[in-house]
């Protein structure tokens, strides 16, 4: 079997021979090809693309054809054209019998391939409400019986069980889909589409942890795919960085996951610019541009969204990505109604997409159609169960529409899915506070700001919570990291609630009396529009009182009822320019 | 008995308690059985004249149900037609039979040949009747099917006949075997009674849509009256998973899918089930009603109350007071009083959990009248009785109240609503200590016929109610003395109540009580500390009375009063008042039991004037009994003799067996006593009385087996005997003791020391 000899090649796990690996590569998308697999040729090919070139010595040969292989030769030239030009039933016809591995893989792809488009065809003209979900691709008990019975015989090669595998989770058998999916990793480790479709399979880091698994160089992309599928960012990113290590800086498919990697933890400013390098790369990439259309989306750059909608309407518009992308750029000019009808298109493209469902419902949520908003987000739950995006979604309709209690749950779920985003954290906190359990409001914004808080609203907000609940001290300390926060970040974003923090500031600094401290803040209102006057207000005040006190004054000096850690990072208020914050705090 | 109220309030299936078959609505669509029914209509109009007068009625009366139904099998449908014609059921038999067998070009034709009907002078269908609108709504959906559709249907309608000819094949072969006519027609009854069974939903896969209607509601329905009949929790929600999975649309799956969660105390997935349900909910309300606005906002507060009843079933009852907050705040929002008024329910159900203020249930009570709203209504003025009860109203008052929310009942015939009348009849009369009363109030519920329209005089519900009244009659059977009659129910609800049903609990405390008291009377006080553990697990309050009494049983004074003491404090605190004048009668039983016989008095006298507040009758003459047992050992008899004339009669009237063996035994001992200080001949008579009197005591404490009382009985009677100089009798009474007292272990309490 042509399997057993690729094997020893890749015993281990290092990339030293990158010749060799190369090599592998190019063997392995020819015989994806071969057998009409193309997916995983095209991302092997992809991959051999990103090394250097080998000599015409080295060049994998031919594989060598067998007996077998020699005599159905014919019936699987004719049926492979047939099968290219997707008329999958006569490839079928033309093929039955054959035994070589090669024409036999074909023979059944075909045939799950028939089913499933008839399956697709029927979706449509279904007989009744009912019937819709009914529809089934008739074909896969057939295909499941006969397969069973040749992996029985173990006579099934690394293809032959991915295409087992696939019948299996068609038919929801996850747990043996697993089981078969990770014999076909082992026979055939380079076979890329049997790895991606166990990424699909796994659910947890439990689950991961469980399976055995071929002890390869292709088992270092799996787990940087899967670590992504799982919302584990910081191990992704180090595999795919290992990975650009041993050689593979050129390859795109490593750049585009590394840009979706950065997205996910929203680290936008690097995703944006890998994209951008991506797109000079491979200009007419059409795949992750949804990604990319994102987080221009998310950064309000309408030229450059509406460049790239332009760009990949002219090289395809009947892409599923191409629809999202030009759904975002309709979003982003608030014309609603037409993002949502392209949002449709692309879900009338491919059903089991599921960002567009979750996009369809945000458009929805911005027409104020709020039912319409939950259905597509339900439909979004439906698709993919881990979706924190539409629990979200769903929690922000109910909040919009009044019911802070009713929301909690999807918020509550969006979380579970995203321990550390602080953003679920903030609208669980703003909930709780709606339903006035302030002690809950506060863990949720203080977790919040632990986990790295995002928007940077959520010391605000607990600032103001202790404000309410008379907890000066507290809501002083967390105005005072507030503003450390934001001018550490380097950024001169116009902050609202900046001008609040310095006047609470400074009117607390004035109720304990330190004149210093207050003045300071008091100084900085005075920058900000809405708080001029106030600060102005105070700092005569600040210096009526000084000039009638000034022998007492001099006594309470330090801010004493701060921990020396704080009064120490208390700086900022003392400080004049916030040039200088900047340097001081770590 | 505060649960079977929450669990009645509200469902959306169901409208003032009766759940409806249809509330879905979703537009038809051409199936082979439809088709089947509409050969049969055309058969019917073609053979219309040669019909007697009576086929033609009968098969009137069929096509309603036949139309309106879930689909069923062919051979079904045949019989059913052939009970009412048979020369019709073969015609459409053969009609199928031709086209199944033949081209497609014949049902096109078919259906081209139908919208004949219509027309002519006199036409055979009238466009609006009930099979005109059958007619054009079948001929419509096939007008707008595609042709690869209209290729479906046919092949449908090929397996729906091939699949029929392979059962009668079968059937055929079974037939021969049992040929008997009767047995024939039973079946085939039963066939159309229960047309959705177990093996039969899971053999066919995907249901059509009136069958999963149906389904749908007839589950709903038996887990709330009946919910062994219903499919176990793990089966049900594999069938609904199955038909979301081949409808994800079918909202209401989702709601029995949280209903089945409630069953198994699932938190999480039943919370997640209703959640769905009301996403779903939210749309095909949006779409379906015309003013969109109200039907989507509608579901929305009631999503909201739902939580609410959620979660306070699972007893998390801060949260379901924010829940219903919301529900509250958006059904104001829209004014929507029938909602609001739902909400007030529940905030009174809320309300009762931590304090027993009336002040809102009263409110809700009034303004539910007020909307017309019997059913909450009357569950309203159920629960306030039951608050009442338990405050001390005098019966004549509840009973009045009672009887007018039955009026409300009868009126709008909500026959659960009867049931819980009743069992609560039968729990306040055993309240009050009116065990006749109470007898009589369960028997009745027992013998009355179910009312609702579904199951007329088959079998009754097994709802709360009736495993209530069930326990009760257990209960009082025991207290009689007939031990194998309480056995005897106890069996008949365990097989009614399986354990893992939810009304379970119920009959499980009754049973270990009834256990336990036995093993107390027999005096095997180790076998009754074993129940103990048992009844605390399903009542703590109960378990922790029920130990100190074990404990006073094995002379272990000090640890009895020390969690006598603690006990009463807690349930003065929650104002168990019952338990409250138990609590103090043990605690009096423990002072005299110690000789502080003065102490006891006081103690004696708060229980008195407690249960007399409460109304607590044989509460009232137990206590009674328990001060004169007191006053006789202060040595004042006649005293004693006085107050026991007004606590003889209740106990000797509605008391148990035990009880009145006590009281009896108490009478003669102070007759005995008080008979000192008389002169001969009328101490003689005094002294004969008295035997009398231990005679009647004897036989009630043999009726339970009480054997320690019976020989106290046995010697006091002996004694009386020689008194009176008659040898005989005392020596065949000292036989007797000596005979009991053999087979007893003797015990440290003096003989005369106690009454009980």
């Amino acid at each position: 079997m042509a399997t057993t000899v690729v094997v020893p090649g890749l015993g281990s796990c290092d990339f030293s021979d990158l010749r060799e690996i190369k090599k592998q590569l190019l063997s392995v998308a020819e015989r994806s090809r071969e057998r009409g697999l193309q997916h995983s040729g095209k991302w092997a090919s992809e991959l051999a693309f990103a090394l250097d070139p080998l000599p015409l010595s080295e060049l994998p040969a031919a594989p060598v054809l067998t007996e077998e292989d020699a005599r159905d030769l014919d019936a699987y030239t004719l049926a492979k054209s047939y099968f290219d030009l997707k008329e999958y039933d006569r490839a079928a016809y033309f093929l039955r019998g054959c035994k070589s591995q090669k024409a036999y893989f074909l023979y059944m792809y075909s045939r799950y391939l028939s089913g499933e488009k008839k399956k697709d065809d029927e979706t449509v003209d279904s007989l009744g409400p009912l019937e819709k979900g009914q529809v089934k691709n008739e074909a896969l008990r057939e295909l499941r019986v006969e397969l069973s019975k040749k992996h029985k015989a173990q006579e099934l090669d690394g293809f032959g069980l991915y295409l087992y595998g696939v019948v299996l989770r068609k038919l929801d058998l996850v747990k043996e889909a697993i089981d078969v999916f990770v014999e076909a990793a082992h026979v055939l480790p380079l076979h890329w589409g049997a790895w991606l479709e166990l990424c699909n399979l796994i659910t947890d880091k439990e689950m991961l942890k469980c399976l055995s698994l071929p002890d390869t160089w292709m088992k270092e992309f799996f787990l940087a795919h899967i670590y992504t599928e799982l919302q584990l960012i910081e191990e992704a990113l180090q595999k795919y960085q290992s990975l650009i290590d041993a050689g593979f800086s050129k390859s795109t498919y490593i750049i585009s996951q590394i840009a979706v990697a950065y997205h996910n933890i929203r680290d936008i400013d690097k995703a944006l610019s890998i994209f951008n390098e991506l797109r000079k790369q491979d200009p007419y990439r059409i795949e992750n541009m949804d990604t990319f259309s994102n987080l221009l989306y998310v950064r309000s750059m309408k030229p450059e969204l509406s460049y790239l909608a332009h760009n990949l309407c002219e090289i395809d518009k009947y892409r599923v990505e191409t629809c999202c992308v030009i759904g975002n750029y309709y979003s982003l000019r608030s014309q609603h109604e037409k993002a949502a009808l392209y949002f449709q298109r692309a879900l009338k493209l491919n059903p089991r997409y599921l960002g567009a469902w979750t996009l369809m419902g945000h458009e929805y949520m911005e027409m104020k159609n709020t039912s319409a908003a939950i259905q597509a987000y339900r439909h979004a739950i439906e698709v993919n169960k881990r979706d924190y995006r539409a629990w979200y979604g769903l929690g922000q309709t109910y909040e919009i529409l009044k019911m802070p209690f009713y929301c909690l749950y999807y918020y509550r779920r969006a979380h579970q899915l995203r321990p550390n985003d602080s953003r679920m954290l903030v609208a669980l906190g703003e909930c709780y506070e709606k339903l006035n359990q302030l002690v809950e409001a506060k863990k949720c914004y203080w977790r919040a700001y632990a986990v790295g808080d995002v928007e940077k609203m959520a010391l605000v907000k607990l600032a103001k919570l202790h404000e309410q609940l008379n907890e000066s001290e507290q809501a002083a300390q967390c105005y005072i990291k507030y503003i450390q926060d934001i001018y550490s970040c380097g950024e001169i974003v116009e902050h609202l609630e900046v001008s609040t923090a310095f006047r609470y500031l400074a009117q607390y600094y004035f109720k304990c009396k330190l004149w210093d401290e207050a003045s300071a803040c008091a100084q900085k209102c005075c920058a900000f529009n809405d708080t001029r006057e106030e600060g102005k207000a105070l700092l005569r005040q600040i210096l009526q009182l000084r000039n009638q006190g000034e022998t007492s004054s001099t006594e309470i000096s330090a801010p004493f009822f701060l921990p020396a850690s704080l009064s120490s990072n208390n700086t900022p208020t003392r400080r004049v320019s916030p040039l200088n914050l900047s340097s001081v705090t770590p | 008995m505060a649960s079977v109220h929450e669990s009645l309030y509200f469902n959306p299936m169901m409208t003032n308690g009766v759940v409806h078959a249809n509330v879905f609505g979703i537009k038809d669509c051409v199936t082979p059985y439809k088709m089947a029914l509409l050969v049969l209509l055309s058969e019917l109009g073609r053979a219309g004249a040669q019909l007697s007068l009576l086929e033609r009625r009968r098969l009137n009366r069929l096509l309603l149900p036949l139309l309106q139904g879930p689909d069923m099998t062919l051979s079904r449908l045949h019989k059913a037609i052939e009970e009412s014609c048979l020369n019709l059921a073969n015609s459409v038999q053969i009609r199928i039979k031709l086209m199944a067998e033949g081209e497609l070009k014949d049902m096109e034709q078919f259906f081209d040949d139908l919208s004949d009907s219509f027309t002519g002078t006199e036409p055979e269908v009238h466009k609006t009747s009930v099979v005109g609108l059958f007619l054009r709504h079948m001929i419509l959906a096939y007008n707008k099917l595609s042709f690869s559709q209209v290729y479906k249907l046919y092949t449908a309608l090929q397996q729906y006949y091939q699949n029929d000819e392979k059962k009668t094949e079968i059937d055929e072969t079974d037939m021969e075997l049992t040929n008997t006519e009767e047995l024939e027609g039973k079946m085939e009854k039963e066939e159309l009674d229960v047309p959705l069974r177990e093996e039969e939903i899971s053999c066919s896969g995907p249901l059509s849509q009136k069958q999963a209607e149906y389904f749908l509601s007839q589950q709903a329905s038996l887990l709330k009256n009946d919910e062994t009949k219903a499919l176990t929790p793990a089966f049900l929600q594999k069938e609904l998973n199955n038909l979301l999975k081949f409808n994800p649309d079918f909202a209401e799956a989702h709601y029995l899918s949280y209903l089945n969660s409630l069953r198994v105390q699932d938190v999480f997935s039943s919370t997640h089930s209703l959640l769905h349900y009301f996403d779903r909910l939210i749309l095909t309300g949006a779409e379906s009603k015309s003013n969109g606005d109200e039907g989507y906002g509608r579901s929305l507060r009631y999503a909201a109350l739902n939580l609410a009843a959620l979660h306070c079933r699972f007893g998390h009852y801060q949260q379901a007071e924010l829940a219903l907050q919301e529900a509250i705040r958006i059904a104001q929002e829209s004014n929507d009083h029938v909602c609001l008024q739902h909400c007030l329910s529940w905030l009174y159900i809320l309300e009762q959990k931590r304090s027993d203020s009336c002040v809102l249930l009263e409110h809700s009570v009034k303004k539910a009248v007020h909307f017309g709203l019997p059913y909450l209504a009357s569950l309203g003025i159920q629960s306030l009785v039951q608050q009442r009860a338990f405050a001390g109203k005098t019966a004549n008052k509840l009973m009045d109240a009672l009887k007018d929310s039955d009026l409300l009942h009868w009126k709008h015939s909500l026959s659960e609503l009867i049931d819980i009348s009743i069992a609560q009849k039968t729990a306040i009369w055993r309240l009050y200590g009116r065990s006749t009363m109470a007898l009589q109030q369960a028997q009745m519920l027992l013998s009355m016929n179910s009312l609702e329209a579904v199951n007329v005089g088959v079998q009754q519900n097994n709802t709360e109610s009736f495993a209530v009244v069930l326990c009760h009659l257990a209960e009082l059977h025991a207290e009689q003395g007939c031990f194998a009659a309480a056995s005897e129910i106890l069996k008949h609800l365990k097989e009614r109540f399986p354990p893992s049903s939810q009304h379970a609990r119920l009959w499980m405390l009754f049973d270990q009580k009834i256990q336990f008291d036995r093993a107390m009377n027999d005096g095997k006080y180790h076998v009754a500390d074993s129940f103990v553990a048992g009844i605390t697990a399903l009542n703590s309050i109960e378990g922790v009375y029920r130990k100190a009494i074990v404990l006073k049983a094995q002379n272990q004074m000090s640890e009895a009063h020390k969690l006598l003491q603690k006990l009463l404090i807690h349930c003065q605190n929650i104002k168990n008042t019952e338990m409250v004048i138990s609590v103090l009668l043990s605690i009096a039983e423990l002072y005299w039991r110690s000789s502080c016989h003065t102490i006891a008095l006081p103690v004696l006298l708060q229980a008195l004037a407690l249960s007399r507040e409460y109304c607590l009758q044989y509460l009232a003459s137990e206590t009674v009994l328990n001060l004169a047992f007191s006053q006789l050992i202060l040595g004042i008899p006649e005293q004693a003799l006085n107050i026991l004339h007004t606590a003889i009669e209740p106990i000797l009237a509605h008391g148990a067996v035990l009880d009145k063996g006590c009281a009896m035994f108490l009478v003669a001992k102070c007759q005995v006593a008080s008979a000192a200080s008389y002169s001969q001949p009328k101490k003689a008579e005094a002294l004969e009385s008295a035997i009398l009197n231990l005679n009647e005591a004897k036989t009630y404490f043999a009726k339970v087996d009480c054997k320690e009382q019976l020989r106290d009985v046995l010697y006091f009677q002996a004694r009386l005997f020689h008194t009176l100089g008659k040898i005989q009798e005392r020596n065949k009474c000292a036989m007797l003791f000596r005979q009991v007292h053999q087979e007893l272990p003797a015990h440290g309490v003096p003989l005369i020391n106690a009454f009980k």
